[in-house]
């Protein structure tokens, strides 16, 4: 049953893993905007921008 | 005869009214030309999905004071606050636009590709009011960008000042939280064995134990720190806060708990700890949240342009108003601000010191008249040599002398009074219980001792406050108040004292009265008055222009008498509009802050029209509600107050004529007579006034707008709310006391078991979560239903 401890030292670096990730999602500022993501999904999909274009 | 239309027709861009400006296109109406303008650009570019999105998404296009010249943005350290990047060709600004508010905005926004193809793409951060523009600077010049974004309706702000706008929650907090999160629901998971009793082998238990003891250490060590230091602040300056007891509460539950695992008598309390920091955090969250990304401090230059154009040997050329020296010519072109202190030298100057004194009425300056910093030009381009540099000018020292005067009196928070008497009791009962365990079985005094300094933990405390104040705060801002910060709720709720400013507060800055005495016009004669209106550039005439609604005739012969009156024949007959002097008439007495202009057709006098300024609908029963619990007062910079106004303040406080030191000088008599002050203005004339009471409020048309530094800023249609306003937070207060009420609740029966000495960690666990969440339910049900309430 001791057995018990290797699996919370394996599953709590698991967990470790997903925090050290929000950590970083909330560094790189992904949680700095939360209402513009709700409605850009809204939109319908625009025409391709200009960045392709060389020359107009 | 056609029966008039009673319903009013509504802009299809901006959603205003349509008034005489009114225009039809593409089946559509209009109500400006500007948003017709608007409409066509977006038409054209085959985005008017702009409009499906939702209805009247639009800005309309007022003249903006606080308008920078372009040339502003080519200024290297403009660019270097804006420009995120540039290389071969290609850049990418960073624009703060606060004029978005709906998710047209973000649409439009992010498609302005489709407008102009040198705009590769653009991304909206709604929450900083930000936009991030990627475009070919090298044929789409930076100040041809900002051209077209304020064609549409979303030119970019900038601000004199260093620091930048308030970036939401700061990313710790998140941090904080999320690793609060996981610690907590670990914890917890280790501590099931315990809580279910289960018949473990004393090896498994141990080891639960010394697991729950390694996660305590970041509680402790990282996520505390804040209230650690929050307290030590406190005790270093002989004040108690509500971070003392929350402090004690954290060391003694972790020593406790250390205690009991390393002695082997228990499993100590370490899933309440992790729970306790965890909603203490929640609460810190939601504070960070509820704090608007409005600014509300201001500097003196964000007011003034920071950019004139200046006549050299080469030309004219832009530069910083901060380089300007005394003898150097600069040009200031119609509505444009005079920003340093400086002479006439062509042209002839019609000033509007109304930024200052808050009187909109203009003063002639003739060549070799001096013009103070803060006059706006309303007439044709001038020329100007400058007399003083910015940094030495009188509107500077004006500016200084008001941030020296006395600071205003503090008001102690509810919350830090609580903590004060809380900490005492908590010690005090600690202290009884420690002597009466002393006495019947020693061996229990610590642990009864800790165990009622960690049952007794203020977290339902310390979260009824940031919940019920942020709640509040939000409710008000859909309103149209946006406040500060959660305390300036609580200096509204002990507010007994509303002075008034009047120009701009009360009374709308373009909305007039306008009544004609004398023998009544025909239409035709009407037209001929509007009709010679419209070539004057006087203020009195644009309102008479729009006041009147008859058809336009052509006028010939136009003389301006800047000052005096505006002389033309339409259809042949004399027209004369001005003063009486200038129209062959008698000079009236005027009532009450009445402006005359009398009207002479044909050469013969007819009578005058009395222009007056109007009040915002509902200011005067306004002003009676609050009458009925609090004193209101009146001080104005303007010489007389309109009879609307009067009636509605009689008996109370009216000063006229008020310098802003003398505003100043009011409210600081008041506040040493006892009474809590919270005055309402608009621009820099109350600045200091604003400053000093003990809640400031700014007034603004829209909230892009730059306002003086104030504790709140309140839309111009919601002056009316201010007495629901004032109810509202007086009624966060009580519902804060009842919470606290409530928590005391919770903490007696906690503290009855502790002092028992029954106190089991499943206990312990149970009640912290739960008086939490329930006294945080109970605060944000009761916030939203007070609000709701119509008495």
């Amino acid at each position: 049953m001791s057995v018990i401890f290797l699996l919370i030292a394996a599953s709590t670096v698991v967990a470790g893993v997903f925090l050290a990730a929000f950590i970083r999602a909330v560094r790189h500022g992904q949680y700095d905007d939360d209402r513009s993501p709700a409605v850009r999904m809204l939109h319908d999909p625009a025409p391709p921008s200009n960045e392709n274009t060389v020359d107009r | 005869m056609s029966v008039r239309e009673l319903t009013t027709v509504t802009c299809y861009h901006c959603g205003d009214a349509c008034a005489e400006d009114h225009r039809v296109h593409d089946d559509k109406d209009f109500c400006c030309h500007g948003c017709e303008v608007v409409y066509d650009l977006l038409n054209e570019s085959g985005l008017c999905d702009y409009y499906a999105l939702e209805a009247k998404p639009g800005v309309k296009q007022r003249s903006s004071v606080d308008e920078q010249r372009t040339e502003l943005f080519d200024l290297s350290e403009v660019r270097d606050r804006i420009v995120e990047f540039s290389e071969a060709g290609i850049t990418r600004v960073r624009f703060h636009v606060p004029q978005m508010h709906c998710s047209s905005c973000i649409w439009l926004l992010e498609n302005l590709h489709r407008i102009e193809p040198a705009i590769l793409r653009s991304r909206v951060s709604f929450t900083q009011k930000e936009v991030a523009i990627t475009f070919r600077e090298e044929r789409f010049p930076l100040a041809q960008l900002v051209k077209l974004m304020r064609r549409i309706g979303y030119g970019p702000q900038l601000t004199a000042a260093k620091e930048q706008v308030h970036k939401g929650v700061p990313h710790m907090v998140y941090i904080r939280l999320g690793v609060a999160g996981f610690i907590f629901g670990n914890t917890m998971m280790f501590s099931f064995p315990e809580y279910l009793g289960s018949n473990t082998e004393a090896g498994l238990r141990t080891g639960f134990q010394w697991l729950t003891v390694l996660f305590s250490l970041p509680v402790v060590f990282f996520l505390s720190t804040e209230f650690f230091r929050s307290a030590w602040a406190g005790i270093r300056s002989r004040t108690v806060n509500i971070d003392q007891p929350i402090a004690l509460g954290i060391v003694a539950l972790w020593t406790r708990s250390l205690w009991e695992v390393i002695t082997g008598i228990g499993p100590g309390y370490f899933d309440s700890l992790a729970g306790l920091l965890f909603f203490l955090l929640i609460g810190r969250w939601y504070q960070a949240y509820t704090y608007r990304a409005l600014r509300f401090d201001r500097a003196l230059e964000d007011f003034l342009p920071l950019v004139v154009i200046r006549r050299t040997a080469e030309g004219e050329v832009a530069a910083k108003v901060s380089d300007l020296v005394p003898g150097d010519r600069i040009i200031i072109r119609d509505q444009e601000l005079v920003p340093v202190d400086a002479v006439l030298r062509d042209g002839v100057g019609h000033i509007d010191n109304s930024f200052i004194t808050g009187e909109p009425l203009t003063t002639r300056k003739e060549v070799g008249g001096t013009i103070k910093a803060g006059g706006r030009q309303r007439g044709a381009v001038i020329e100007l040599e400058v007399l003083r540099s910015f940094a030495d000018s009188r509107l500077k020292k004006l500016w200084a002398e008001q941030a020296s005067l006395q600071d205003r009196p503090t008001m102690p928070r509810l919350i830090d009074q609580v903590a004060r008497r809380f900490t005492i009791a908590v010690l005090l009962i600690a202290l009884g219980a420690a002597l009466y365990w002393w006495g019947k079985d020693p061996a229990q005094v610590w642990p009864v001792v800790t165990a009622v300094l960690i049952v007794a933990c203020p977290c339902a405390l310390a979260l009824s406050m940031p919940f019920a104040y942020g709640h509040t705060i939000r409710l008000m801002g859909k309103k149209g108040l946006f406040l500060r910060d959660a305390e300036v709720v609580e200096r509204m709720a002990h507010v007994d004292t509303v002075v008034f400013d009047k120009t701009g507060t009360l009374t709308a800055r373009e909305a007039h009265e306008v009544v004609w005495m004398g023998a009544s016009l025909s239409t035709e004669e009407k037209s001929m008055v509007r009709s010679l209106a419209r070539n004057s550039t006087h203020p009195l005439s644009a309102v008479l222009y729009s006041e009147l609604k008859e058809p336009l005739l052509s006028v010939l012969d136009v003389d301006d008498h800047a000052g005096e009156g505006v002389f033309g024949l339409v259809n042949g007959v004399a027209v004369r509009l001005g003063a009486a002097s200038f129209s062959g008439g008698v000079e009236q007495p005027r009532a009450n802050g009445a402006a005359h202009v009398h009207l002479a057709i044909g050469g013969v006098w007819r009578g005058y029209f009395m222009v007056r300024k109007r009040a915002r609908t509902g200011i005067a029963q306004a002003v009676a509600r609050l009458r009925t619990r609090l004193r209101v007062a009146l001080l104005t910079g303007d010489a007389q107050v309109d009879a609307e106004l009067t009636d509605a303040f009689h008996d109370t406080q009216v000063r006229t004529g008020c310098s802003p030191l003398d505003k100043t000088q009011a409210i600081v008599q008041e506040q040493q007579a006892g009474h809590r002050v919270l005055m309402v203005g608009d621009g820099l004339n109350d600045a200091g006034a604003l400053a000093q009471s003990d809640v400031g409020i700014t007034v603004t048309e829209t909230t892009a707008a730059l306002t003086p530094a104030s504790d709140a800023i309140l839309d111009a249609q919601a002056v009316l709310l201010l007495p629901t306003f004032l109810l509202q937070a007086r009624r966060a207060r009580r519902i804060v006391l009842a919470s606290l009420a409530i928590s005391l609740c919770y903490n007696l029966v906690g503290v009855s078991f502790a002092v028992s000495g029954h106190l089991t960690p499943l206990f312990a666990a149970v009640l912290m979560p739960l008086s939490s969440v329930s006294v945080v339910a109970f605060v944000t049900v009761a916030v939203t239903l007070a609000a709701r309430s119509k008495h």
